[in-house]
């Protein structure tokens, strides 16, 4: 009976209730849909962490990270394979063999981590050779002749592979992309003409273009010049196992485009039979081994076990590899507490004028329950219930709304295109696709209760301390 | 059989610096049955014994035993409990819930005392059908005019079967004609349920109706008077 009561209450100033009820709608959409945001960035930054880059376990020798001297190898590799194997939660394993050294062409050089890679393996295990840009090859085509090496985006442009060229074909490209006549009549003066850096390509049409055209068709631009000629070469040279000077001209059968800016520049990989002739590294030799387990919540409860069992072995979990994005991550996730607590915080302020308005204006009615023999408890209980009513009712509101919203950019993407460079710098996605759990909406649902419960005490403590005399007397 | 025995019952007031004594000394018993008005000129305290026998305020001295209950020994707490189990009030002001139906209210304190939903539906019927308003179980207060209105809170204060009703001003703010009616309800209720009406009034017409007139002056009982009239 008090519920009922309550909730009829609730809707005796339809006006005042639904003002209250769109302001905790709006207050939790907004909490959610951030929340959803900023959550799938750190999803997919997750993702590609351990899909493309780390894996979730890495097992070096102890030195190797720090010296990376090629002879800081795996002593016992064996015993690493059937002690991953045997690990419950582990899915996958491979051996890596890794050098460090300088890549360079004619243009350019810089210093790379070269990963000698078991190609099968690796592509059953990672997601990179999806991330191939098709107009650059394969990941490591069968038709390889030379030494083939699988490369970022970023090193591809450092070392200057990639270049930016307006051929009669990019003109094709932008004409069938929609873009205006008299734009491409601009830029046919930069015909043919060649820019090693993007940055050199922009600064060149921006002088030609009105800032309209360039924010409309800029994007369109750098892609449509963006030229990478098949088949180009670049020689990378390192120690072998005698600590004598090496190297090869490689073939660079693919580039591949992450969002990790830091990445792409750093990392080249290559067929770890090649790596092996050309160092001396023998079969069966490794500098690294790196296991994937059935889901990422496993990383904290695994990587322990496996630390335990090689102890004279460096183990260590993406978490503790990339410290960065774990910081990041529990970073935001503590804004995002302290972010929703002010925003019920304020939604609770509002609750509380409300609920405080609707006792005030029922003094004399609240009397005379109390003196027909309404208890003390039953008021608190109805102000209480009249207060969490309203939470809930907008809180609700305001999650469908979120659900809704997600529901759709999720599938649709939000495209933040202009922090794209900064992000990407960070290796955080320009394009964000909301993404929420269901433990998410239960835990918010349970924090708005008790925003409810919190904004009903000031009120119903008014409404206890009234004198049911005092209060039938006074209107 | 006795259902209010007040003895030598006070309550002073310490308003500002003046001390107000508005029931002075009081003795007074109701019989079951009674059908007693308090009448009285503007302060003579008639609102203030209303509330001391209702255990709304308690009294500075004496004591009021209701149903065996001695007011002075319960607590607050004891206090609204009592109220609910043996005290109906029906108010100048009607006083309805506005959110809920006429039935609704007139059940809403057998919901208190947790009746059963069938006996409670059932004496909420049987009350509507006693004030005249059986016809209007689903209206709201807002829809009802003021003499519908205190029938249904009339029809409040008698269906959990107190052992007094306590009717202060009850046809102040009704016509002739509704506060006839109303008369009219009332004087059957006691006669059929042999249930206790005290009221406080100005109202000539109630005074004429009451079998027992008692006046209050000054806080004190100047006369207390049985009158020849019959229900």
């Amino acid at each position: 009976m008090i519920t009922s009561l309550a909730w009829k209450n609730v809707w005796r100033n339809k006006t005042r209730s639904l003002t209250v009820i769109a302001a905790v709608t709006v207050g939790v959409f907004a909490g959610v849909f951030a929340m959803a945001a900023i959550n799938s960035s750190i999803v997919q930054r997750i993702d590609a962490a351990v899909n493309e880059e780390l894996a979730h376990i890495q097992v070096n020798n102890k030195e190797f990270r720090s010296s990376s001297d090629i002879q800081n190898l795996i002593q016992d590799p064996a015993t690493v394979i059937s002690t991953l194997e045997n690990t419950p939660g582990v899915t996958d394993i491979t051996g890596r063999v890794i050098v460090r050294g300088i890549a360079s062409t004619s243009a350019g050089s810089t210093g790379v981590e070269i990963t000698g890679i078991d190609i099968q393996k690796e592509r059953e295990m990672f997601t990179l050779s999806e991330r191939l840009i098709p107009v650059t090859g394969s990941y490591f085509g069968s038709d390889t002749k030379l030494n083939s090496a699988f490369v970022g985006e970023k090193l591809a442009k450092e070392l200057y592979i990639i270049r930016y060229i307006l051929t009669s074909e990019a003109f094709q490209t932008l004409e069938s992309k929609g873009v205006p006549a008299e734009v491409i009549e601009k830029l046919k003066p930069l015909e043919g003409e060649r820019f090693t850096t993007e940055k050199k390509l922009t600064d060149v049409f921006t002088g030609l273009l009105s800032v309209k055209e360039i924010k409309d068709y800029g994007m369109n631009i750098k892609e449509a010049a963006w030229s990478y000629r098949e088949g180009s070469r670049i020689i990378l040279s390192f120690l072998d196992v005698n600590g004598h000077q090496t190297g090869a001209a490689f073939r660079i059968c693919g580039i591949f485009r992450t969002n990790n800016d830091l990445f792409e520049a750093v990392s080249l990989f290559v067929p770890q039979d090649e790596l092996r002739s050309m160092t001396g590294l023998e079969e069966g030799q490794y500098h690294r081994f790196i296991a994937r387990l059935e889901e990422d919540d496993l990383t904290n409860k695994v990587t322990p076990v496996v630390r335990e069992e090689l102890p004279e072995l460096e183990v260590m979990s993406w978490k503790e590899i990339q410290t960065d994005l774990a910081m990041v991550t529990d970073y935001i996730n503590q804004i995002y507490a302290i972010f929703m607590v002010i925003i019920l915080a304020a939604l609770a302020f509002g609750i509380v004028n409300t609920m405080l308005m609707s006792v005030l204006e029922r003094t004399r009615e609240l009397g005379m329950l109390s003196a027909i023999g309404m208890n003390r408890r039953r008021v608190f209980m109805m102000i209480m219930l009249e207060s969490v009513f309203l939470s809930i009712v907008g809180g609700f509101a305001g999650m469908a709304v979120s659900a809704v919203v997600i529901a759709i950019t999720s599938r649709t993407g939000i495209n933040l295109i202009k922090y794209a460079e900064g992000m990407e710098a960070f290796g955080y996605s320009a394009n964000l696709y909301p993404t929420i759990g269901a433990d998410f909406f239960i835990m918010l649902t349970v924090m708005i209760v008790i925003t409810g419960i919190l904004s009903a005490i000031y009120p119903a403590r008014k409404a206890l301390q009234l004198n049911p005399v005092e209060a039938l007397r006074g209107e | 059989m006795k259902v209010v025995e007040i003895n030598d019952v006070s309550k002073t007031y310490h308003d500002t610096e003046v001390e107000v004594k508005a029931v002075n000394g009081v003795t007074l018993n109701f019989e079951k049955g009674d059908f007693a008005v308090i009448v009285g000129p503007s302060g003579s305290g008639k609102t203030t014994l209303l509330n001391l026998i209702g255990g709304l305020d308690q009294p500075t001295g004496g004591e009021i035993i209701v149903a065996g209950h001695r007011l002075s020994e319960l607590r607050p707490s004891e206090l609204i409990d009592f109220r609910m189990e043996h005290v109906g009030f029906v108010f100048q002001s009607y006083n309805l819930i506005p959110v809920l139906t006429a039935a609704e209210n007139v059940g809403f304190i057998m919901n208190l005392q947790k009746w059963p939903k069938e006996k409670r539906l059932a004496r909420t019927n049987e009350m509507l059908e006693s004030v005249g308003l059986s016809d209007r179980h689903n209206s709201r207060p807002s829809q009802l005019s003021g003499g519908q209105q205190q029938r249904v809170a009339v029809a409040r204060a008698l269906a959990p079967r107190p052992e007094f009703i306590l009717a202060d001003e009850p046809t102040a703010n009704l016509d002739s004609k509704s506060a006839e009616s109303l008369l009219d309800i009332m004087e059957k209720l006691n006669r059929e349920e042999r249930m206790t009406f005290i009221f406080s009034t100005h109202d000539v017409r109630v005074m004429k109706r009451a079998r027992r007139v008692i006046t209050l002056e000054d806080g004190i009982v100047v006369s207390d008077e049985r009158t020849n009239h019959t229900a």
